[in-house]
């Protein structure tokens, strides 16, 4: 593991039980939400989870918390098994990672005043120290342009784009090394949805953050991830460098991602060519057989039915996909 | 001609907090097997107008002081209930964003297709179940007569557009009002969805509203762009001139701040400050608050258009941008 490894993912899964009939006899079925993920992020380093919802993305996020208990698998951060971590050692670990989630209408407790908001993971985590601790809320709410008389006030007399830079410093109090933000500015409108994405890129830049940046929105995800990792049906199947993924996409379900986001262009818009996925995307309970992909993939051969394809290298060592007929 | 024309609409909401002023005197126009787009963020009116003249919208506290909105030459605004009840979901039907909630839960799919048939159309149930199944298979749902007798919540966010769409299109409408069809969806089947409408609005000719916020969408299906903010139209023009060279500061600032898949952006730059309070809307330019080029006279009087080209109008003080 390299020395500025932050995290180390390991064939980490998520099921989740179905219940198939009323008492539960027979076989037992499981949602395979993440299904074998593996991946690593560097210090300062900001890697995109993107995909179509159901694909597994949030739960992957929420795992890596321990705010869904991963199934099975492995996750190293700095250094510790966190997965094997409890009680008091556990709450010692968490600060370290910290989340943001997508609604801020529902992520803001509404009878809290943003002091107490700030206030509470602080005390949660035996680190408040009274005056020094003020101190970091006014850094933290000045880092991302709320004014101090902000603290008394409640959630609701916030615009959508100011709570969501209210939650972002609710992460950052406990001075996280690792931010999740689950889709952090999907609800908000397009120009205040900049605003966000800029202070986020700002604040990652200056204070030298790892971020795991969930989106299905690929424009999004492109202006602020150093690296992405392209989910489908609870798998990666792609993932490397932005640059490499977006100029010259390797397998055919980024292919489609890519090809189906409109581009705000008149003139682009209409000489391109769209790849057309049949159908939509099938059941996580009962996922097909082989390539997952292979029901809606447009090259899909015989053996795509009945194999699993493994991330492999493609160039180099950063460019994984996982397809027979990239590889 | 246009087939559907609106003129100066104002619409309002009385409430206790005062008077919501959601749309305050829009002008447009659109024409037969045209696409317009409106593109708005959210609060700018670009969805309480089409509700408003429909009668979509309670009233109280809804109120209309001013404004006319033609169907084909016939004023909506004045005729009856009755008379209306014939336009729309008929001859005008609309597309809802959530298609979550805009079906019936407790209805089949079938059920709830053939009572357009019956009602608009007065067919017999055998006729309208027959027609309903055919409007199933042209919008691309498999197994027509299966899915006709499952609910709604058998069915995925994208089928059940598609069915909406169905819903919307069995009646033959002249205009298809689409308020963010594809916002909920997946971009996967976005695409598909947004495919579909091209596709059948070619067969049909009937004249596509569509409502969004989402920029691309409207620069791969709009043949005509009308940019809201709070309530007023900003800019109006065809797709490629509204896009290239746009004469309005907000549309420039808006498509400055979208991030693009296209380009390679070091930072964005920002729209600074938030959508006004639209208790609080006065007689000037409702951005003049968040606008780089204003001027004094934005802040108390709106602009009237201003010609940018024939086709192309911009409703700012400022010329040179």
């Amino acid at each position: 593991m390299a020395s500025d490894t932050l995290l180390k993912v390991t064939d980490l899964k998520v099921h989740y039980p179905v219940r198939t009939n009323y008492f539960n006899f027979g076989q037992k079925k499981f949602l395979k939400a993440v299904d074998g993920v593996s991946f690593e992020l560097q210090s300062g380093e900001v890697l995109g989870l993107v995909g179509e919802s159901g694909c597994g993305k949030s739960s992957l996020g929420k795992a890596l918390l321990r705010l869904q208990e991963p199934t099975s698998g492995s996750i190293e951060l700095l250094g510790q098994n966190f997965l094997k971590l409890s009680g008091e050692t556990l709450r010692k670990a968490r600060p370290q990672i910290q989340m943001i989630f997508q609604d801020p209408y529902a992520s803001l407790d509404p009878r809290m005043t943003i002091q107490a908001t700030l206030r509470e993971p602080l005390e949660a985590h035996g680190l408040w120290t009274g005056k020094e601790s003020l101190k970091i809320i006014d850094d933290v709410l000045d880092r991302v342009a709320i004014p101090t008389t902000a603290l008394q006030k409640y959630p609701h007399e916030f615009s959508g784009g100011q709570r969501q830079r209210i939650a972002i410093a609710r992460a950052l109090v406990l001075k996280p090394k690792i931010i999740v933000a689950d889709e952090p500015v999907s609800s908000l409108d397009v120009s205040v949805q900049a605003q966000v994405l800029n202070l986020l890129k700002e604040i990652q830049k200056d204070l030298k953050l790892s971020m795991i940046f969930i989106s299905h929105n690929l424009a999004v995800v492109k202006y602020i991830a150093d690296k992405i990792a392209v989910m489908y049906l609870g798998k990666i199947v792609e993932t490397g460098e932005t640059s490499d993924l977006y100029q010259n996409p390797q397998h055919p379900y980024t292919r489609a991602l890519i090809s189906a986001v409109p581009i705000p262009d008149p003139k682009i818009e209409k000489t391109r060519k769209r790849i057309d996925l049949k159908g939509e995307l099938p059941s996580p309970i009962s996922p097909p057989s082989g390539c997952t992909f292979h029901t809606r993939c447009p090259i899909a051969t015989e053996s795509c039915r009945r194999e699993t394809p493994q991330l492999k290298e493609h160039g180099k060592a950063t460019w994984k996909v996982s397809c027979f007929e990239v590889n | 001609m246009a087939i559907l024309e609106i003129k100066n609409l104002v619409a309002h909401f009385h409430t206790r907090k005062g008077i919501v002023k959601a749309v305050n005197g829009i002008s447009y126009s659109i024409e037969s097997g045209q696409t317009l787009g409106i593109v708005g963020e959210s609060g700018s009116g670009k969805s309480v107008s089409q509700l408003s003249y429909l009668r979509l919208l309670p009233s109280p506290p809804l109120r209309i002081p001013n404004g006319e909105v033609f169907f084909r030459g016939n004023n909506l605004l004045t005729m009856s209930e009755d008379q209306l009840r014939t336009i729309r979901g008929h001859k005008i039907s609309i597309i809802f964003q959530e298609p979550m909630t805009s079906l019936n839960p407790y209805l089949t799919i079938g059920s709830q297709l053939v009572e357009p048939l019956i009602i608009h159309l007065g067919l017999d149930k055998k006729t309208a179940w027959k027609e309903a199944c055919e409007a199933l298979d042209r919008v691309g749902i498999p197994e027509v007569e299966k899915a006709m007798k499952v609910y709604p919540h058998e069915f995925s966010g994208g089928m059940r557009q598609r069915v909406m769409i169905a819903m919307a299109l069995t009646t033959k409408p002249e205009v298809l009002i689409a308020d963010e069809p594809t916002t909920a969806l997946d971009v996967t089947v976005q695409a598909q969805i947004l495919e579909l409408l091209k596709k059948i609005q070619k067969e049909t000719g009937m004249a596509i509203l569509l409502i969004t916020h989402d920029l691309g969408v409207i620069a791969s299906m709009a043949d005509k762009v009308v940019v809201m903010y709070a309530g007023r139209v900003f800019e109006e023009g065809p797709v490629e001139t509204l896009f290239e060279r746009s004469a309005h500061p907000y549309t420039k600032a808006l498509l400055k701040s979208t991030p693009r898949l296209d380009l390679t952006q070091e930072k964005i730059p920002v729209i600074g400050g938030s959508i006004p309070d639209l208790t609080q809307i006065g007689e000037g330019c409702p951005f003049y608050d968040r606008c780089s080029y204003r001027k004094d006279i934005c802040k108390s009087t709106f602009p009237q258009n201003r010609n940018v080209t024939q086709s192309h109008q911009t409703f700012c003080h400022v010329e040179e941008l």
